[in-house]
């Protein structure tokens, strides 16, 4: 008797403490590239959620809790993310914030899911990731078929007939790719060069060799900045003009330095507005906030809308007074509407993809600066 | 015709890099038998050491183009050098004598280190060169050619020249080949096979130092994980050459690079790689011990 009221009591006291450290903090998960290819994105993402977090819990927190921001490294790698992603679940987070790249963020997906957690992708563009039917999955980032229709407008525009589409093989890069070929397709305009280059090399010469030989007009280039910087740098080397665009993957200010300024100078590329160009009040406000407490303003859009997630989802938790996520996903389908983002109005539809245009075109001036086309 | 030469030199100045780089796996091979994991890394450590310098001590303004670059080449040389004797001393020479997977895993715990050190130095973001050397094309029988492309391949060559003429013509040359053949009857015959290691350790790190440099002046743009895909390449190189073989480094190295070029123009872009590995497999079926490799692996 004795022994199973000590078990008992240990058990109830197991219960007990588990109870008292959960209704402790209210903890919001971030899953970001911290190391690894991308890490310059997912060290902003991380200042982004810790500036809010922060400035929340000055402000007394969420339902009278102080708020925990748990970040995990995804590494940018699918694998590493999964795991990441159940070290997440294992620390008892309401929501989770990311991640950036689509592949990365197709590993979490289903882990997340099943656990019930409610995840808000920041960079994850690939269009599949919303047809699935997962219930608790959002994104603040546009999706790659609306990037992909306003791409085909900007190429048609351009007047060019020989057109060159290059990809990186990634889920992002040739997704974007293959949506814009669908659509000039459709269109009767067949592209003259349609490949992929394999990405974090630094010799493109032999992938420019071939496109020029292919005599296109314009070149729409969908991967992401390291790649397109050494394109543009390699392509000026070789001393060969053709104008180049892409895809809101290039939107990080490296692009310059990497590719240097002169060959920079002309390139386009389509984005949600760069931090700078955000002139809400409210967007304002915090770029002064980001830039006194890092000592720079933030380079990434990306990190931005990772900020916007963290804002969302406070906002439901405090709407609906509670952290459970059926009720969290309700709020955020049904009555979020025009809710004043950093990087515009917000609103989710049924299938957890923002509502509303996103997309600017852009170009790099003489000075490396980028230039909001009108 | 004209794609084909423009491919070819595209090879070549890529392939020169990876022989460089292939060296100095194939020269700790040939005298330790063991695959030097950290080497990419050492190359990259090379290409940050020679930024640093670049950006710090201005020697190209002070001294000139010609002298300042070769003056910095010589520092990051010895200064990644330097490194890779620490390397051998540290995660090397303590497990010499353990069995054969006790030196692998110390060579990639070695390579995370190296990586991460960087990493925690300088940030994750990509490195960019100042630019200094001239981004101009010249035209040649048609050809359209950069000057850095025809610089990178003159470097390396002149450096794996003078590589050979050590290894080949030198006594101390001779010491590193017999200490490759057999350490033991090298000790017998009385060469100092600790030293003969260190020396090793010397040459291969510098020459993977210098092609940093030369990656980093030619492309301008470096990462803290560039070694990784470098790093893979070269070992290709190598074990295509035959792996402890230096010319076989040499020839895998362009040759690895005139493969990746030209099946990119002619098959696809995307199999590039797919390409140069099945080339690769090919090669070890028909030969095992790679092109230049004489003696057939020991079996352990």
């Amino acid at each position: 008797m004795k022994r199973v009221m000590g078990a008992l009591a240990l058990a109830l006291g197991v219960c007990m403490t588990g109870t008292v450290r959960a209704s402790d903090t209210i903890k919001i998960g971030m899953i970001a590239p911290l190391t690894g290819a991308w890490a310059s994105e997912g060290q902003e993402m991380k200042r982004n959620g810790e500036l809010l977090a922060a400035e929340l819990n000055g402000r007394g927190g969420l339902l009278g809790k102080q708020v925990e921001l748990v970040i995990e490294d995804d590494g940018g790698d699918p694998r590493t993310a999964s795991l990441a992603a159940q070290r997440l679940t294992s620390r008892g987070v309401v929501a989770v914030i990311g991640t950036y790249g689509s592949a990365v963020t197709e590993a979490t997906q289903t882990i997340f899911d099943e656990e019930g957690i409610l995840q808000i992708a920041n960079g994850s563009t690939a269009v599949r990731l919303t047809e699935k039917g997962l219930k608790n999955f959002f994104r603040t980032c546009p999706r790659d078929d609306e990037q992909g229709r306003v791409a085909a407008a900007v190429i048609q525009k351009s007047g060019a007939k020989r057109i060159a589409l290059v990809h990186d093989s990634s889920a992002y890069s040739k997704g974007l790719a293959d949506e814009i070929n669908t659509l000039l397709s459709a269109k009767g305009v067949t592209p003259v060069f349609f490949e992929a280059l394999t990405p974090k090399e630094q010799d493109y010469s032999a992938i420019l060799t071939k496109l020029k030989a292919a005599q296109p007009d314009i070149v729409f280039f969908t991967g992401y900045y390291p790649e397109a910087g050494l394109l543009l740098k390699q392509k000026k080397q070789m001393g060969w003009n053709v104008p180049f665009v892409g895809g809101d993957a290039i939107n990080n200010p490296d692009l310059v330095k990497i590719a240097g300024r002169e060959a920079a100078q002309g390139f386009r590329f389509l984005s949600p507005p760069v931090p700078k160009d955000l002139d809400t009040p409210e967007a304002k406000a915090y770029m002064a906030a980001y830039q006194k407490k890092y000592g720079e303003a933030p380079n990434s859009i990306y990190g931005v809308l990772a900020a916007d997630g963290f804002r969302v989802i406070a906002k439901a938790i405090e709407a609906t007074k509670s952290t459970e996520t059926p009720k969290l996903r309700e709020y955020l389908v049904g009555s979020l509407k025009d809710f004043p983002g950093y990087t515009g109005t917000i609103a989710f539809n049924g299938k957890g993809d923002r509502v509303g245009e996103l997309y600017r075109v852009y170009a790099v001036d003489a000075a490396g600066s980028f230039v909001l086309q009108p | 015709m004209r794609p084909f030469l423009e491919q070819c030199t595209n090879g070549l100045a890529v392939g020169s890099i990876y022989a460089l780089i292939a060296l100095g796996y194939t020269m700790v091979y040939g005298v330790l038998k063991l695959i030097n994991f950290a080497h990419g890394d050492l190359f990259t450590y090379g290409a940050y050491l020679g930024m640093t310098l670049l950006t710090s001590l201005l020697l190209h303004e002070r001294l000139g183009i010609g002298p300042g670059l070769l003056v910095l080449a010589l520092m990051v040389m010895g200064l990644v050098a330097l490194l890779g004797v620490l390397l051998e001393r540290v995660a090397y020479r303590p497990v010499r004598s353990s069995p054969r997977l006790n030196a692998v895993v110390s060579a990639l715990g070695a390579s995370i280190f190296l990586q991460n050190g960087l990493m925690l130095v300088y940030g994750a973001r990509y490195q960019v060169y100042p630019d200094v050397l001239p981004q101009t094309a010249f035209s040649i029988l048609g050809l359209h050619v950069p000057v850095l492309r025809v610089g990178v391949v003159l470097a390396s060559v002149a450096m794996m020249a003078v590589l050979y003429f050590f290894v080949q013509r030198t006594r101390l040359g001779a010491a590193v080949r017999a200490v490759a053949i057999d350490p033991d009857a090298a000790r017998l015959m009385g060469i100092d096979v600790n030293k003969i290691i260190m020396l090793v350790f010397v040459i291969g790190p510098a020459l993977g130092g210098a092609a940093g440099l030369l990656v980093g002046l030619y492309y301008g743009q470096i990462s803290f994980t560039m070694g990784w895909t470098y790093g893979m390449k070269a070992f290709t190189a190598a074990i295509l050459g035959g792996i402890g073989n230096i010319p076989g480094a040499m020839l895998g190295g362009l040759l690895l690079g005139l493969i990746e070029a030209l099946g990119a123009a002619y098959l696809s872009m995307a199999w590039r790689d797919a390409i140069a590995y099945g080339v690769l497999i090919l090669i070890l079926i028909v030969r095992p011990s790679g092109l230049l490799g004489e003696r057939v692996a020991d079996k352990v």
